[in-house]
């Protein structure tokens, strides 16, 4: 049984559609000891079909260890959202890199979280935070590594 | 999530964190959104970005003062 209804499914295709970048979504899940990885796979599995240009790449926690390294992976579910970029190299061969502005979203994405998600895709998409000319201006001041954690829950 | 994007100094967490008791008991959750940031500056609830960007901000040592027009 499908968890999004129709008119959200045909919303997201709309929204997903516009999207000028391409997009990875990176799952990081196990088949144990993490109740919630199936349904966040099930979520995501219904979502990324719906963006042409959102590639779903799913990874183990438990076994891909260097992947959960290199993406700085601290607990499961977790999702990374980065944009794929293309150039070309030497032989003028097509290549796809990715930029990862460390966004990542742990646990289920229901509620708030899922909109925040499926937001993120989308800023990621066209790397622009959509901030306000003044935001962006004192954003701009911050020289030193600085986590953000956003806790929510799904009410 | 959206200050990611526009510093790469910047990393985002977004944790749905009724998964996770033992972050809850660790930052104090007791209403959410909770923002924190570099573990120790705290910003409960949510509130509009021209008051929540530069709230979180200045706790983090960027000064926010507007320049007063000469």
């Amino acid at each position: 049984m499908p968890l999004l209804k129709d008119q959200d499914r045909q919303a997201l295709e709309q929204t997903f559609g516009e999207m000028p970048g391409r997009v990875r979504v990176i799952f990081f899940t196990q088949a144990l000891d993490c109740e919630t990885c199936e349904i966040t796979g099930k979520i995501l599995d219904e979502i990324a079909p719906l963006g042409e240009k959102i590639e779903l790449v799913k990874y183990n926690f438990a076994i891909d260890k260097d992947k959960v390294s290199q993406y700085n992976i601290a607990r499961i579910p977790a999702i990374a959202i980065v944009r794929l970029d293309e150039s070309q190299n030497e032989s003028g061969e097509p290549k796809l890199h990715e930029h990862d502005y460390g966004i990542r979203f742990y646990g289920v994405p229901a509620g708030y979280e899922f909109m925040s998600l499926v937001g993120s895709i989308l800023d990621v998409s066209s790397g622009d935070s959509q901030l306000s000319p003044q935001s962006r201006g004192l954003v701009a001041q911050v020289q030193a590594p600085t986590h953000i954690q956003v806790f929510t829950t799904p009410t | 999530m959206r200050m990611a994007i526009e510093n790469p100094n910047i990393h985002a967490d977004m944790i749905e964190v009724s998964e996770y008791p033992l972050l809850a008991e660790k930052y104090q959750v007791y209403g959410v959104p909770l923002t924190v940031a570099n573990e120790d500056v705290r910003f409960e609830g949510g509130a509009p970005e021209p008051y929540y960007i530069p709230t979180l901000l200045q706790q983090l040592g960027i000064n926010v003062t507007p320049k007063s027009p000469t």
